[in-house]
């Protein structure tokens, strides 16, 4: 190999990309647009949730309970004087979730009847929020379940006398590792990284290198003593390395405007980043080897590009797919570079403990690298 | 032959599937010369020729350039040929001068070779003033150019030209062809596919080619005075000199409304001074020679080898 | 009135030029057809937040009758896969810090004394990673400790009814119009809304671009015809071509997923025709921007993925924050999942759909202004 060849080979690709205003900015601030939008808008926790309330007791015992549901700010708690009042509002989706507080509540609660139901809560969503209507469900239930044990343990004290028998339920106490206050940014900034070296990366490398197959520079290429390896890494290496660059503002950005800092090492975090780019680099050059035009390149990446980021467990966790669809999600070296990255941003693990993941990237890499350079070389 | 061919293609063929795009051909290419591969689009023009220069593998045959065995060794024979795609090769987004460093880069020359080579290069073919413009900016005529001097920048000793012409204008495809002619008598082999066939006049040897077929292999002249009627010699002489005229270019002449007609196979030595006594003789006479176009020429060929034209 | 007549019918010969392009357009037939297929695949099989297949870990340090039945009851959720049962607590937090297990249930030694108190206890500790995974996992987990019968009653035939201490609240979810809250009815009733976003998207900006570097449309403008009846004409089989794709997608959620509307097909036809003009007027727009035709894709691009991302289409624009909700709004998507995901999950008519149907209206109105703007100095 001529390392004057490659030098030369690279120094056009970085003066040919960098002199196009358009791509340099669509380089820079995708990412980076990507980024803020999934960390700061997507957060996937609960938040600020408007939660119908209709209280039919209003009594000290529940606006206790409806002050305990404010109190954390995770429920936005709105009183309607009826009850089709409420409905109303959920369908019409003023309103996410709504609760019926009945009109026995605090009287019910004072003084039991054995062998009759204790009050019921009754909580209603909007089902057709699914999404919502589980997150909602998943805090609510805890939220409620807290306050069911203060109330319980304030009263429990004084009924223990007359009650000792009768007795069901398990307190749990829960902590979270890694992330106790349960935010959501870590998760989707972590997966955003898999999806823009995915998706973006794959369909501009793409775009570009099928601009080069039809005006000819690419045949023109081929002719000169120029090798497929060193064509290969003239145009991955600077393209690499502007990717690696965005892998660091990403981090940079990610931990100063959304506070959030990879609990590992930030070096290897990058250090892995920047190999993924190289298989996404290799995997948009087979799809430009194989489209005839810009339109059918963009539309072979999007079409790759889909379902590898949907299923690469970057927003829908792998875990909660049908065993057939897992199996295919495995075969996207996303998915495991999406697990490398969580396993290095959100619980600070190293090269030794994610070593399969990365020995599978690098079979990967190294397999698409050799197609990669097939199609380089083809003379069918 | 005199010397080795310096291009040998033997009983090349190409399939694709169930197309065959080129059907045993075989050709040899003196050193030196200018070979035109003639064809319409489509016949296996283009095929051919990348095929000749290693970047596409032939179904049978064997094909050597420069001594090389270009199925074998297609790397190798890089470094002794030069190449100017249909569609020119500049980079977009790099000026000319940045493109020229790129392939001379490429080629492996050294940067005072390069500013040697390319100052020459330069004035020959008119680029000085767009040196620094940006390859999208240039027009096609001296884009044609600056694609010629691309290829020829390393001086190897085969140009392989397809269709360097198609999309320029009358007066720079003339000025193209001296260029190639310059490089010819420089001693550089010049294959160039073109389906313009005037421009065989420019070149040492036609071949045409059709249905993948090669149907005619031969020098210009050869293939003219075989196919075609010939030379068509009008002269415009008032009816009172006719007579002698006639007399004078013997016979096959005949009388037409404003002067003289004869048709001749070949423009010979006898023929021209028989001429020269008749413009000498009648001052006022106008004579025009006429070849018959090569579109003739290959239409002739095309009937006669059995394809419908 | 002759005026107009040449108008209809200038319009139609377009119209009827362009049909014929796009019938002969591979890449757009190809993403017409491959890509609804493959996305029905992914919301309706795929992708779920629910969380499945849950790995988790277990000390048991009771050892007792008790604490296996509260394990055993956990493990009959269906949520969970059979637990890893670890030997010391060290060894559980080890996995959990591998990412091998999502929770990690310590049940104490004391636990049977403890209940026989009536202070039964357990510890959970979750992975936190995944806030969602986590906060419905331990949702699950509160929910079987809280209605665990500490003392069965041999008396209790229904398994379901479990005899309560006063001064526990009980918690009764109800959803509405989607009983087994599936994400799969909530990705596939605005599975519509997000192909047609993609098709109308990518056919009008890249089609217009590409006439504009090959020349036909300046041959068009030569032609008696007014621009505004090019661009008319171009959008028409669109607008044919995306209902197609629309009943396609409606048909096919129904066939394969059971995701049949429950409201009118009529609402949704009506509804759907202001979104698909709002949608192509968008792509008309975007050729406006752009130069090249690699331009165009960008553009289209990384317009469709913001508007995929805050409709609310695959994430719930309810969750956030106030500023980036309301832009979202800017998205005819967003109107349109709305509208849709009324009429689709909740039955909804007319009425209910016709705030967000004024709205695509008014958006595509503003659109077209910015395309008249756009158009005036055109072909410069």
């Amino acid at each position: 190999m001529s390392w004057r060849r490659l030098r030369t080979l690279m120094r056009r690709e970085v003066l040919a990309t960098f002199r196009d205003p358009f791509t340099v900015t669509v380089l820079i601030t995708v990412p980076l647009a990507a980024l803020l939008t999934f960390g700061f808008v997507l957060s996937t926790e609960v938040q600020h949730l408007a939660l119908g309330v209709y209280d039919a007791d209003s009594t000290a015992a529940s606006r206790q309970l409806i002050a305990d549901l404010a109190a954390k700010g995770t429920f936005e708690p709105q009183r309607y004087p009826t009850r089709e009042a409420m409905q109303h509002a959920l369908v019409n989706g003023d309103v996410s979730a709504a609760i019926v507080i009945p009109p026995d509540f605090e009287r019910a609660r004072r003084a039991p009847v054995p062998g009759r139901r204790p009050p019921e809560v009754q909580v209603l969503y909007d089902g057709g929020e699914a999404v919502l209507a589980g997150n909602a469900e998943g805090f609510l239930r805890g939220l409620i379940a807290a306050t069911t044990r203060d109330l319980a343990a304030h009263e429990a004290a004084s009924m223990r006398a007359a009650h000792a028998s009768v007795r069901t339920g398990v307190e749990v106490v829960t902590r979270a590792l890694f992330n106790p206050r349960l935010d959501g940014k870590p998760f989707m900034v972590s997966g955003t990284f898999g999806f823009v070296l995915s998706f973006l990366t794959v369909l501009i490398t793409a775009v570009s290198i099928v601009n080069e197959r039809i005006t000819g520079t690419f045949e023109q290429l081929q002719v000169t003593p120029a090798t497929a390896v060193e064509i290969l890494l003239g145009k991955m290496l600077p393209l690499g390395a502007v990717f690696a660059l965005d892998v660091v503002l990403m981090v940079l950005v990610a931990g100063i405007v959304l506070g959030v800092w990879p609990a590992g090492s930030a070096l290897f975090f990058i250090v892995v980043s920047s190999f993924y780019v190289l298989i996404s680099l290799a995997l948009g050059l087979i799809i430009s080897a194989t489209s005839a035009s810009t339109a059918e390149a963009v539309q072979k990446s999007v079409l790759f590009s889909i379902p590898l980021v949907q299923l690469s467990g970057f927003a829908f966790p792998i875990r909660n797919m049908p065993r057939l669809v897992r199996w295919v999600a495995e075969v996207f070296p996303a998915t495991h570079y999406i697990r490398i990255t969580r396993a290095i941003y959100l619980r600070g693990e190293g090269p030794l403990s994610v070593w399969p993941e990365l020995l599978l990237l690098a079979l990967f890499g190294v397999a698409l690298m050799a197609f990669a350079l097939r199609t380089i070389e083809a003379r069918s | 032959m005199t010397n080795a061919p310096i291009i040998l293609a033997e009983h090349l063929t190409k399939r694709f599937g169930d197309f065959t795009a080129v059907n045993d051909l075989s050709i040899a290419v003196e050193p030196g010369t200018i070979f035109a591969f003639l064809g319409a689009n489509g016949s296996g023009k283009s095929t051919t020729i990348r095929m000749l220069i290693g970047l596409l593998q032939p179904t049978v045959g064997r094909i050597e350039v420069d001594g090389i065995d270009v199925i074998r060794n297609p790397r190798r024979v890089r470094d002794h040929i030069g190449y100017m795609g249909q569609k020119v090769s500049l980079y977009q987004g790099l000026s000319l001068r940045e493109n020229v460093e790129f392939y001379a880069g490429l080629n492996g020359l050294s940067s005072e070779t390069l500013s040697q080579r390319w100052g020459a290069l330069r004035e020959r073919f008119g680029l000085t003033e767009a040196e620094h413009e940006h390859a999208e900016d240039l027009p096609a005529g001296i884009r044609q150019r600056a694609g010629l001097a691309l290829a020829i920048l390393h001086q190897p000793r085969v140009l392989f030209l397809d269709e360097p012409t198609a999309g320029v204008d009358v007066r720079s495809r003339g000025l193209f062809w001296e260029l190639i002619q310059d490089e010819s008598d420089a001693g550089v082999t010049v294959f160039v596919t073109t389906h313009f066939l005037e421009e065989t006049d420019y070149c040492d040897w036609v071949c045409f080619i059709d249905g993948g077929r090669l149907i005619a292999n031969a020098e210009p002249e050869v293939l003219r005075q075989r196919y075609s009627e010939g030379y068509r010699i009008d002269i415009a002489v008032p009816p009172t000199d006719r007579a002698h005229v006639l007399q004078l270019l013997g016979t096959g002449t005949q009388e037409t409304d404003s002067g003289v007609f004869k048709a001749a196979p070949t423009l010979d030595a006898e023929l021209l001074s028989t001429l020269d006594r008749v413009a000498a003789r009648y001052p006022h006479a106008t004579i025009h020679v006429t070849q018959s176009p090569m579109g003739d020429v290959f239409r002739r060929v095309l009937a006669e080898s059995g394809v419908v034209a | 009135m002759t005026r107009t007549r040449h108008f209809w019918s200038n319009v139609a010969a377009v119209a009827y030029k362009e049909a014929s392009v796009v019938r002969h357009d591979q890449a757009l037939l190809a993403t017409v057809l491959a890509q609804p297929v493959m996305m029905m695949l992914l919301f309706g099989l795929a992708l779920s937040n629910k969380p499945a297949n849950v790995p988790w870990a277990v000390l048991d340090q009771s050892r007792t009758a008790l604490s296996r039945r509260l394990l055993e009851e956990v493990r009959t959720t269906g949520y969970f896969v059979p637990p890893r049962a670890v030997a010391s607590y060290e060894e559980g937090r080890a996995l959990l810090q591998r990412g091998g297990a999502v929770a990690f249930v310590v049940i104490p030694t004391s636990f049977r004394r403890d209940a026989e108190r009536g202070t039964p206890q357990i510890q959970v500790l979750l992975d936190g990673s995944d806030p969602l995974t986590a906060a419905r996992v331990s949702g699950y987990i509160n929910q079987v400790a809280a209605t665990f019968a500490v003392h069965p009653d041999p008396s209790d035939h229904r398994p379901e009814t479990h005899v309560r201490s006063p001064g526990l609240i009980d918690l009764r979810q109800r959803f509405w119009f989607n009983p087994t809250l599936a994400d799969q009815r909530f990705f596939l009733a605005a599975l519509a809304g997000m192909l047609l976003t993609n098709l109308c998207l990518s056919a009008t900006s890249g089609g217009l671009v590409a006439e504009r570097e090959s020349g036909t449309y300046e041959q068009m403008l030569a032609l008696p015809t007014r621009p505004i009846e090019i661009v008319l004409g171009k959008l028409v089989p669109f607008v044919g071509l995306s209902y197609l794709v629309m009943l396609g997608a409606t048909i096919g959620a129904g066939i394969f997923f059971g995701v049949w509307p429950a409201g009118s097909w009529f609402t949704l036809i009506v509804v759907t025709l202001p979104f698909v003009l709002a949608s192509l007027a968008i792509g008309v727009f975007i050729s406006t921007l752009a130069h090249t035709s690699a331009q165009a894709v960008f553009i289209t691009v990384f317009f469709i993925l913001p508007s995929f991302v805050l409709s609310g289409s695959m994430f719930p624009y309810q969750l956030m924050p106030h500023g980036i909700r309301e832009f979202g709004g800017l998205f005819p998507l967003r109107w349109y999942q709305i509208a849709s995901r009324r009429i689709v999950e909740r039955g909804a008519g007319f009425a209910e759909v016709l705030v967000p149907t004024f709205a695509l209206m008014a958006l595509f109105g503003l659109i077209l202004a910015g395309i008249r703007w756009r158009m005036k100095p055109r072909l410069g």
